[in-house]
């Protein structure tokens, strides 16, 4: 008990530590410090599905875009509202139209298993890419434009900074909600075993499809802020393939095991990429490439299982 | 009418490279069961060969096929023992993808460093000569291309029907215990398919660079199309990637002409889900495992 | 154990992951004869025969096979030594000819050069192989399979033939006649290790058996003699 309360207690401060930070630092590193919560929260969402199922999703892009082209034509329609409550409309839009759209691709597609569902999330996402390329109500190939919504008088990357680290926090709280219930130990068993999970009575088809909704639901309310943030959206900026393989490389290279690998992962591999590797723009894939072979073959358990192993080997001694 | 049969006949040329350059990630998914992502690293690797040799030492791009080959199925080799067989082994189902996406990663990289990101097209003093048959156009190129692949293909399935290392790679996909038990190295046989697959992704690459302007981060491209033509024709089948290729060439030509460019991935990536949903093995069926 | 003995194993452990499916198991087999395993479901018997024709590496003791140390070599090393194991559920090769399976059995060097023959000896062992060899292996019937399984083994020129559950899912015909061939592959001086639920057939035919339970020997004697084993008889016979 005391272990959790110090857990929690930890959890606050450095909630509010984070919080503070814009206000030391400058517009380039708050920047970074957005790009790290986006990822993180993207990489946690992907991994909700993935990391309790084995579901290994290759086109949670999809969700990002949906959420994002749900967000920019949901502004449309309330062009004189007040920048708060177009604020909450379109991560409203997001979240319900991104989580609506998973609802509704679920059932058929969780049938498959192993590699047919990571192929055919890849090819929900090319579809979705394409469709929205095509068809001028999502602007076409000039893609459309978001209103500034941050008030005046804040800083636009602190502004989303906030908002991003309080989705991150959200995502992650309900992830954990989640470990600890019956539907947790569900979809552990799902992964564990599908069959014998059904045999012994666990709902797999009705787990599964809450853990794809809440992911990909999820993934379009962020989408939202994301799109929002970048001010200006096209098809390929938001159904990048590039996206999808950013939550999968985070959550392996942090670590599959626990909440925290998806969060590690995304500090890690954006914080490289954005600070690290800023001056050497040209070698950046490479350097990218090497990091992620280097991880799968040194830690396969990811940065947090090599933590952990460590810690078992030196209490161990 | 002629339209439609011009379109017919260019679906069906197009269809034929997209098959050869499936085949490859075909056998690789088909024995290993390891979605390779560098492979579209390797047949846009044979293009940029097939360009340096064309460009810098005069070789006919056909000519340079079988030096390519040999460079393709070394470096396939190597990588596929120095890097993917580790990941293999550590048992993790997308260790082996991470990793094959990484080195995708560096392989751009180092392509694009060199060549730079700008489009590049390889044209043979018989470029841009047309065949008349009636009303019929045919682009020289596009049917030597098709020639070679179809006379690709057959090599390679010659290969895996009559060769003992095509026996012992039919049999590993089969049952990789049953096979080790009959004193077979599992290892070696990965090694040599994944060189096998190179060397043929990589020939697949020089005909592609023949016909269309290509740039590093095509590869992209080609490692989806491939996932595409093995869905829909069935893993590990040379016949499977053939049917797949053909039917795709065909669905992507006349969505382009009666339908719009803009059309023509959306419907080939519907194709694939709608495969995926209905008959997940493909038309043809796995050719290693038993059909569910 | 004697230094006559052709296989013995002794303090032998083995398993997958963390748990050891066999630990600090000892048994040898005479050259010549017919030695079996028996014991109940899980009690480490496949693990066993896995470690000895080298496709699960062993976490402890030692395995030597005629005179010389093999622990921990892998597949192509013990076939070419002579070892062959017919693996449970058989493992042919289900979309190749039976001719392509039986060739798939002639990989080492030794076996490579006396093809020719040994094709010869087995379509004649097995007649009905011979009607079929263009078909393919996954479209016969289960007895028939065994029999590529048993006739794919016999290609590799074996010394020592492990055999893992070869009844297993045979009607009560094929299975006596699987037990006859047994026997007349051993009267040819094949040494012969079996792997068997079937116990009373089995132990019948056995020089020499072995009971495990929870991955050790727990009892052995001359196959005869423990079918009137009061253990044997209330845990496998159901008497």
């Amino acid at each position: 008990m005391a272990r959790r309360i110090t857990i929690l207690l930890l959890a606050v401060l450095l909630i509010a530590a984070l919080t503070t930070l814009p206000f030391f630092l400058k517009a380039f590193h708050i920047r970074v410090g957005l790009s790290i919560f986006l990822s993180a929260g993207f990489a946690v969402c992907w991994w909700l599905l993935a990391g309790f199922t084995a579901y290994y999703s290759f086109g949670h892009t999809a969700f990002v875009g949906i959420g994002a082209f749900a967000a920019a034509l949901a502004l449309r329609a309330v062009p004189e509202a007040a920048p708060a409550l177009q604020l909450a409309w379109s991560l409203g839009a997001g979240l319900v139209v991104a989580g609506g759209i998973a609802a509704i691709i679920a059932w058929p597609i969780l049938r498959l298993r192993g590699h047919y569902f990571t192929i055919a999330m890849l090819a929900v996402a090319l579809v979705l890419g394409e469709a929205v390329a095509a068809f001028p109500v999502f602007g076409g190939s000039t893609g459309l434009a978001l209103p500034n919504l941050a008030p005046m008088g804040v800083r636009v990357e602190a502004f989303f900074y906030w908002i991003a680290l309080a989705l991150l926090a959200i995502v992650m709280a309900v992830a954990w909600v989640i470990s600890r219930s019956r539907l947790g130990y569900g979809l552990a068993a799902i992964r564990e075993d599908e069959d014998a999970a059904q045999m012994l009575g666990v709902p797999t088809t009705r787990f599964k499809v809450v853990a794809f909704v809440l992911s990909g639901g999820l993934i379009g309310l962020i989408g939202a802020v994301y799109a929002l943030n970048l001010g200006y959206i096209t098809s390929d900026s938001v159904f990048r393939g590039s996206l999808s393989l950013e939550m999968i490389v985070n959550s392996l290279v942090g670590g599959m095991g626990s909440i925290l690998g998806p969060v590690i992962g995304a500090a890690v591999m954006t914080g490289v990429t954005k600070l690290v590797l800023a001056d050497l723009l040209e070698y950046h894939l490479a350097i990218t490439g090497v990091l992620i072979v280097a991880v799968v073959l040194v830690a396969p358990d990811g940065l947090v299982g090599l933590w952990r192993r460590r810690r078992a080997q030196s209490a161990g001694r | 009418m002629t339209a439609l049969v011009q379109t017919l006949v260019n679906g069906l040329l197009y269809g034929g490279i997209l098959s050869i350059a499936a085949v490859g990630f075909s056998l690789i998914f088909g024995v290993m069961s390891v979605i390779n992502l560098t492979h579209g690293i390797f047949v846009i690797g044979g293009a940029y060969g097939a360009l340096v040799a064309w460009s810098v030492l005069g070789i006919d791009p056909l000519l340079s096929i079988p030096p390519l080959m040999l460079v393709a199925f070394a470096l396939g080799w190597a990588c596929q023992r120095l890097v993917i067989q580790p990941a293999v082994e550590r048992g993790n189902p997308v260790a082996a993808l991470l990793v094959t996406f990484g080195f995708a990663l560096i392989a751009v990289n180092l392509l694009t460093v060199t060549f730079s990101s700008s489009v590049r097209s390889i044209s043979p003093s018989y470029s841009f000569i047309n065949l008349r048959l009636g009303d019929i156009s045919i682009d020289l190129v596009r049917l030597v291309a098709f020639g070679c692949g179809l006379a690709l293909i057959a090599i390679l399935g010659s290969f895996l029907r009559f060769s003992r290392w095509g026996r012992v790679i039919r049999a590993t996909a089969l049952s990789e215990l049953g096979a080790r038990l009959c004193g077979v190295d599992a290892r070696a046989v990965y090694a040599m398919t994944f060189a096998v697959a190179s060397a043929f992704a990589a020939a697949s690459g020089v005909l592609i660079g023949m016909m269309l302007p290509f740039t590093p981060a095509d590869e992209v491209t080609w490692t989806v199309y491939a996932f595409i033509v093995v869905t829909l024709g069935g893993v590990g089948s040379l016949g499977g990637a053939m049917l797949g290729g053909l039917l795709l060439g065909l669905v992507s030509t006349l969505t382009q002409t009666y339908l719009g460019a803009v059309y023509t991935n959306m419907v080939m990536f519907l194709i694939l889900l709608f495969t995926l949903l209905v008959r997940p093995n493909g038309i043809l069926g796995s050719a290693f495992k038993a059909s569910r | 154990m004697t230094t006559t003995d052709l296989l013995s194993v002794q303090g032998l452990a083995a398993g997958y992951g963390g748990a050891l499916a066999v630990r600090g198991l000892d048994f040898a087999v005479a050259p010549g004869t017919i030695a079996v395993l028996v014991g109940a479901n899980g009690a480490g018997k496949t693990t066993t025969v896995q470690v000895i024709a080298g496709a699960i590496r062993p976490s402890g003791g030692t395995i030597r096979f005629d005179g010389e140390t093999v622990t921990g070599l892998d597949c192509p090393a013990m076939v070419d030594r002579g070892i062959t194991l017919v693996p449970e559920g058989r493992l042919i090769f289900a979309r190749m000819t039976v001719e392509e399976n039986l060739l798939m059995g002639a990989l080492n060097r030794r076996a490579a050069a006396n093809l020719a023959r040994n094709l010869d000896r087995v379509f004649a062992l097995f007649p009905r192989l011979a009607q079929r060899r263009g078909q393919l292996g996954g479209s016969m019937s289960g007895g028939e399979q065994q029999m590529l399984a048993i006739a794919r083994g016999l290609m590799a020129e074996p010394r020592l033939m492990i055999l893992d559950e070869p009844s297993l899912g045979l009607a009560p015909k094929v299975v006596a006649e699987t037990f006859g061939l047994i026997r007349q592959l051993n009267a040819e001086g094949i040494t012969i290790l079996l792997v068997e639920q079937n116990v009373r057939q089995s132990l019948q035919l056995a020089d020499r058996a072995f009971v495990i339970e929870k991955g050790r020997v727990v009892l052995s004697g001359a196959g005869p003699t423990l079918l009137d084993d009061p253990f044997v008889k209330t845990a496998f016979l159901g008497l």
